[in-house]
């Protein structure tokens, strides 16, 4: 049966394989499935505050996510869509009828004009933070608070200009953020400008200003990894969000640092530690968040195997103990397992 | 009827895989893709024009060329390998190479060596980009955790660079202008 299936797909590949030699690639196809399990030491579950990783003692649900990308000449597609807690009304708008979602996370065309020059346009995730809705594209199972307090997407259109492989800029008008369509025109403005000083490093730095979450404001992001050398890689990601309406709540500020260590081929350890504020609003004042995490990766093919420990701190005690009291510190252990093809 | 199309089917499919070749080893352990090619018509010159028009032109893209003498030419280029789905798939990493070609008057070898393995990763927007810049030599023992899939990556990168070979000896066989003579050829159909 193997040996059948063999020789189909070795049919089907020559097929395709003749196909490439015109100017068009082939569709592309990817994706991930994760699952996990989490233990909160204080058996509750209200002490998740950040995205995803949400349920208490329990094999949970991440997402499946699918995506599709062809390129026809200059032109491309991308659509990617998603099914599961993270994949649905945890990271993207409910707005179809009846409650539920779209289930896209990407969906957009590009054009390359030139070598150098590409417009973008659709709904993209956004170019801002360093942590990103999909388990493959992040080192720690569970995310930071500048991640679950940015913007998850931006829909919208922009230019990118690649001036050497050492610089580009990008430029854009956008949606207000999460929304398939804008509730207040198209009225963001953002960019980004990368640089790779030298090889092995780069740094974003992002701005997005307009309509957004509470309202119009501007975020200003600085998102940075370096692999130092082949076993350590050092990631640093720092924002600031400002509401123009000093009286609506969701104004922050943070930064994380994230050093790595691969201790094994198979086997890369990481820390994430954050300082998170969340700014004062009208007569509400501002509280700070300290949250340490340790994380390992232990991959095998396709599949990585993510154990971690996570550690949070308040002093205007958000969290909960055990006996269900008000608490400063919470702490958390999940295990995961996040499978790409 | 079916069973006579199942019998060609497997047989092909056990052909397919009695076939997988695999990378020769240099006198330092590294993997190695050399071809010694006997081209009795050619002269060094010419062999060596279209060696440098193949790097410079045809994979100006993917190859840079480092060094170039009358009788070689030293260079550096990159490849993306793919991971298939079924009858799809995506780029899963590239692999960048240092490139030999030597030249004598109906002869020439070239080779390829020093590979290195960068893997890819979707990013955000749904894109397969590098994921380091710090390539792992190919003849790296993974390890049993990854011992698979770095077969299907060394199994894949031969297969491209196989390929590169053959385009590169198809490349260095045919005469240009003679091609492009050919395709002003024209029929007419007053006289017959």
């Amino acid at each position: 049966m193997k040996k059948f299936l063999t020789a189909i797909c070795a049919m089907a590949s020559a097929s395709c394989a003749l196909a490439q030699e015109t100017t068009t690639s082939p569709l592309e196809i990817s994706g991930s499935v994760d699952t996990y399990f989490k233990y909160d030491f204080a058996k509750n579950p209200l002490n998740g505050k950040t995205s995803f990783v949400t349920d208490h003692n329990s094999v949970s649900l991440g997402m499946i996510d699918i995506a599709l990308k062809k390129k026809t000449g200059k032109a491309s597609f991308v659509g990617e869509l998603s099914f599961g807690p993270r994949g649905q009304s945890q990271s993207i708008p409910d707005a179809a009828a009846g409650g539920s979602s779209f289930n896209i996370q990407n969906l957009y065309v590009n054009y390359d004009f030139t070598d150098q020059f590409s417009m973008t346009a659709g709904y993209m995730g956004t170019f801002v933070g360093y942590e990103v809705i999909s388990p493959v594209g992040n080192f720690n199972y569970s995310t930071s608070y500048l991640f679950t307090n940015g913007p998850f997407q931006n829909a919208g259109i922009k230019a990118t200009y690649k001036f050497s492989d050492k610089v580009s800029l990008m430029a854009g008008l956008f949606n207000d953020w999460n929304v398939y369509s804008a509730t207040r025109g198209v009225s963001a403005i953002g960019g980004q400008l990368m640089v790779a000083p030298v090889e092995g490093w780069t740094a974003y730095i992002n701005a997005l200003s307009g309509a957004g979450y509470g309202g119009y404001g501007t975020i200003i992001d600085l998102t940075t990894s370096y692999q130092i050398t082949e076993k350590f890689k050092l990631g640093l990601n720092a924002a600031n969000y400002d509401i123009k309406d000093s009286s609506v709540q969701g104004s922050y500020a943070g930064a994380a640092l994230y050093p790595q260590y691969a201790v094994a081929d198979a086997v890369t350890i990481g820390l994430r530690g954050e300082y998170f504020k969340a700014k004062a609003y009208g007569t509400t004042a501002a509280t700070s968040t300290t949250a340490v995490t340790l994380t390992a990766n232990v991959k095998s093919g396709g599949l990585t195997f993510i154990p971690e420990v996570r550690l949070d701190h308040n002093s205007d005690k958000p969290f909960f103990n055990k006996s269900g009291a008000i608490a400063p510190n919470a702490g958390q252990f999940s295990l995961a397992a996040v499978y790409a093809f | 009827m079916k069973y006579i199309i199942l019998f060609l089917l497997v047989a092909f499919s056990i052909d397919l895989s009695a076939q997988q070749k695999q990378f020769s080893k240099d006198d330092n352990g590294k993997f190695i893709y050399y071809k010694v090619v006997d081209s009795q018509l050619l002269s060094k010159d010419t062999l060596l024009q279209r060696a440098k028009s193949f790097v410079n032109v045809v994979y100006k893209k993917s190859m840079k060329a480092e060094s170039i003498t009358d009788t070689s030419i030293l260079a550096k280029g990159t490849m993306v390998i793919d991971k298939t789905i079924l009858v799809a798939g995506h780029p899963s990493g590239e692999i960048s190479y240092n490139f030999v070609f030597e030249a004598r008057n109906g002869k020439y070898r070239f080779w390829l060596t020093d590979f290195l393995y960068i893997p890819y990763q979707r990013d955000r927007y749904g894109n397969f980009v590098a994921t380091t810049r710090i390539g792992t030599p190919l003849e790296r023992n993974p390890g049993k955790l990854n011992a698979g899939a770095w077969k299907d990556v060394v199994n894949s990168a031969y297969n491209k660079i196989d390929k590169f070979g053959e385009d590169f000896k198809k490349y260095l066989a045919t005469n240009r202008v003679e091609k492009a003579k050919k395709k002003t050829e024209t029929i007419s159909t007053k006289k017959w």
